[in-house]
């Protein structure tokens, strides 16, 4: 199973890798399983990868230290080519857009404010900034005049929209997110997921999709990241991962959307012959 | 009544400037202080224990006590500065006032603010990182204003209890609206008292409404509430604060300790300084001891103290001598060691007397205190707050040997009260007292003269050592007013139906001194 799990190679052949992440470690002072057990991932430009695994497995802290919400005991991340811990937080945090599983929208702040914040930051004058939040609300298929509006008055679905379009307002290179569509209703995942994949095309983007359904990563992504107890148990596309080469967990896992498939088919086509 | 109403709303102006920016120093002073340290408790949890067990130790104290400690504090504090850098500050009156009530704030400010950081929702402070804040801009754009209802809620209660608390400032010579109701308890103007804590209360109330709308206005982020709620407060404060600063020229500061003969005096002697062009302050209801300390370091210019008070306290001497001896002496003692100038006796003296009512020492057939010192042990003692603790009290135990079968604290109202009533069958009365004759009481002899003399003397401050306009203004009064006179006065104020104001009945006396 080589071609399952890829390992860095960026650094070493000069490759134009977006995101490198090397051997990273990183143990909450709580517990003392490690979140995250030797990590290494190599992320080409223009790539979007889809993290699946259990809850707990490590998504969300992988995540959150690519952005140095968490600091990592060893190892290293380099984005662009340029090692992170070299960055001051706050700056690099506002040149990566992202998108938090709690969704984690200001309650005190309008809709528009919200989502031109990192702008706001980053010195955007006033009408650009409006422009930008229009354009944003359009592109996450939100009416204009919700910009007025609190996030208290948006349903959970409509929060977890603004919160994608304010991830995407400093027109960052690279987007982080976690489990960005799991409050929406399927129509509209679906609908959103596809608008999305292809603004990342459109712009160019780098993307790492945290996300529970292994069919939304099979649909979306070039590849797809598996992770178990903090650990990287298996990278490929959906292609690869689906494939006879594959472990048997994995390929368990991949399979889901399939069997379920099968089942819904049979089910039907029972009902029909009643 | 009508006289009393009155005279009250004319001192309202005063009173109310003097609490309104006692209190709003205080608050301000408060925030400041707390709400920086609110930031560091919540960001280092270390910190939040130390800090709230402090502001609430501070709380336990009760508030007179603490606006007290800081009297003999600053006096140290600014003797030490005055020796090392030749800078010193008063120990009376706004400075201890305003950081005892500043300390009083201290601790619902904290605690709200602490509580109201701590539980502004995770997910928004993780999201103020995770969009590219500093920690600066965290706690002013998200932390800040999600916490901001639970901290408001902290200030209003903290405003609430400065302004009730600052009536406590009037025995460390703050003006307040205390002044009402100290003077009102020491003369039973139940009217004074009343209208004290009625303006006190109607204080406290709409600066609560006004941060109620500053509250409600942070909740709901409205900026107009905000706006209404601050301009109101703003424009209170600003009021009495131009309501202090009149021109003052020349100005005296006569001193009053906390009972009704020195209330009666000062204003006797306010009146003279007036009539004499002086423009006059008054600092009442001050301690005894506070008294005396205030004088020696300048910060009252006069005020009537008792010579075995001072030659007990102040000079420590526990021998006995001769009224005259003692004046002499006295005299010349504060002179040369302390540079206070007694101007002379008034005429009559305020001794402490051991009072019982004529009838019940017949029927004990008690006349002096050697009589008392045999049936101590069936009868119960009544004295005023001090006077257990003072020395003339050991004195008289050494030369009587009183074992009383009960000893009892009074304010010195409510010792009368107790006598009359029974409760107790001796009290520790004052010559000059009005109710000597009112309630018919007796006065028990003191055979082997254990207690001092206690002239009423004119003290002047240091500074005022030579100033004419003070020696024009008080020197008639030496010898001029007699114990008989003194003690009509001080029942004209004490006496429950158709009582005088201090003022009112200074204005009388000073008639029957004219005579
Ligand atoms: N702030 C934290 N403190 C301590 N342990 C944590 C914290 N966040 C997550 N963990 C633990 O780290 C592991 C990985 O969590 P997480 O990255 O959130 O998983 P996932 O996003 O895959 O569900 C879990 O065992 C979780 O309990
Ligand atoms: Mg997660």
């Amino acid at each position: 199973m080589p071609n399952l799990v890829r390992r860095s190679c960026g650094a070493a052949d000069g490759s134009a890798d977006m995101i490198d992440i090397d051997n990273l470690v990183l143990s909450y002072p709580s517990s003392t399983k490690p979140a995250l057990d030797h990590v290494s991932l190599s992320i080409p430009e223009g790539q979007l990868v889809a993290l699946v695994g259990a809850s707990g497995s490590g998504k969300t802290t992988l995540l959150k230290t690519i952005n140095r919400l968490n600091d990592p005991q060893s190892g290293t991340i380099s984005l662009d080519g340029e090692d992170v811990s070299a960055i001051p937080g706050p700056l690099l945090r506002r040149r990566i857009g992202y998108a938090f599983q709690g969704i984690g929208l200001f309650p005190h702040m309008s809709v528009a404010e919200n989502i031109g914040i990192t702008p706001q930051l980053l010195g955007w004058s006033k009408p650009d900034i409006a422009a930008r939040v229009r354009e944003l609300l359009a592109l996450v298929d939100l009416p204009a005049d919700f910009a007025a509006r609190t996030p208290a008055m948006l349903s959970g679905g409509q929060q977890q929209r603004v919160g994608v379009a304010r991830a995407l307002a400093a027109r960052p290179k690279i987007m982080l997110m976690d489990e960005p569509f799991g409050a929406l209703d399927p129509l509209t995942r679906d609908a959103l997921g596809q608008s999305y994949r292809a603004l990342h095309e459109r712009l160019g983007l780098t993307t790492i999709m945290v996300t529970h359904d292994v069919q939304e990563a099979v649909l979306l992504a070039d590849r797809i990241v598996v992770m178990e107890a903090g650990r990287i148990v298996a990278d490929g596309t959906p292609r690869e991962l689906m494939s006879e080469k594959a472990e048997p967990r994995v390929m368990e896992l991949m399979s889901v959307p399939m069997r379920q498939a099968e089942r819904v088919q049979a089910i039907l086509s029972g009902a029909a012959h009643v | 009544m009508s006289e009393q109403i009155a005279s009250a709303w004319r001192l309202l102006p005063e009173y109310l400037s003097a609490h309104i920016v006692l209190s709003a120093a205080a608050l301000g002073a408060g925030l400041l202080i707390a709400l920086p340290l609110a930031v560091l408790a919540a960001r280092r949890p270390a910190f939040a224990w130390p800090l709230l067990s402090f502001a609430s130790l501070v709380q336990t104290i009760p508030g007179l006590a603490l606006l007290a400690l800081f009297y003999p504090l600053l006096l140290a504090l600014s003797a030490l500065s005055g020796r090392w850098f030749g800078v010193t500050f008063p120990a009376l009156g706004f400075l201890p006032a305003l950081l005892a009530l500043t300390l009083y704030a201290l601790l619902p400010i904290l605690r709200n603010g602490v509580t109201g950081l701590t539980g502004v929702d995770k997910a928004a402070v993780e999201a103020a990182k995770g969009v590219g804040m500093t920690p600066m801009q965290s706690l002013w754009r998200v932390e800040a204003p999600l916490a901001a209802p639970v901290v408001m809620a902290g200030v209003r209660t903290a405003a609430v209890w400065t302004i009730g608390a600052a009536t406590l400032a009037t025995p460390i010579g703050q003006t307040s609206l205390g002044n009402y109701i100290f003077s009102g308890l020491q003369t039973e103007n139940w009217v004074f008292v009343l209208f004290g804590c009625a303006a006190s209360a109607v204080l406290a109330f709409i600066v609560d409404q006004a941060l109620g709308l500053v509250e409600t206005g942070t909740a709901l982020r409205d900026a107009r509430r905000i706006v209404a709620g601050v301009a109101a407060l703003l424009v209170g404060t600003g009021l009495a604060v131009t309501g202090l600063a009149r021109p003052n020229a020349a100005s005296y500061v006569v001193g009053a300790k906390n009972f009704s003969e020195q209330y009666i005096l000062a204003e006797l002697f306010a009146e003279r300084l007036q009539a004499e062009g002086a423009n006059v302050r008054q600092k009442q209801g001050l301690g005894s001891a506070i008294a005396w300390r205030a004088l020696v370091s300048d910060e009252i210019d006069v005020y009537v103290d008792y010579s075995g008070t001072l030659w007990a306290n102040v000079m420590g001497r526990t021998d006995v001598p001769p009224r005259d001896v003692m004046l002499a002496e006295l005299t010349q003692w504060m002179k040369e060691k302390r540079g206070v100038t007694v101007l002379g006796s008034l005429g009559f003296e305020n001794a402490y007397a051991m009072l019982m009512r004529r009838a019940r020492a017949k029927e004990l057939n008690i006349r002096s205190l050697e009589d008392l010192s045999g049936k101590a042990g069936n009868l119960a003692l009544g004295a005023d707050i001090e006077f257990l603790d003072r020395p003339e009290w050991a004195a008289l135990q050494k030369a009587y040997g009183l074992a009383f079968r009960d000893k009892r604290s009074f304010n010195p109202t409510f010792m009368y009260r107790a006598l009359s009533s029974g409760e107790v069958d001796v009290i520790s009365g004052f010559s000059s007292d009005g109710r000597i004759i009112a309630d018919d009481l007796l006065a028990l002899e003191d055979p082997r003269h254990a207690i001092p003399s206690y002239d009423a003397v004119i003290l002047l401050a240091p500074k005022r050592a030579d100033d004419a306009l003070l020696q024009r203004a008080l020197k008639p009064l030496v010898g001029a007013i007699s114990v008989d006179l003194m003690r009509a006065a001080n029942l004209s104020v004490d006496r429950d139906n158709d009582k005088s104001t201090p003022l009112a009945a200074a204005r009388a006396l000073e008639s029957q001194i004219r005579k």
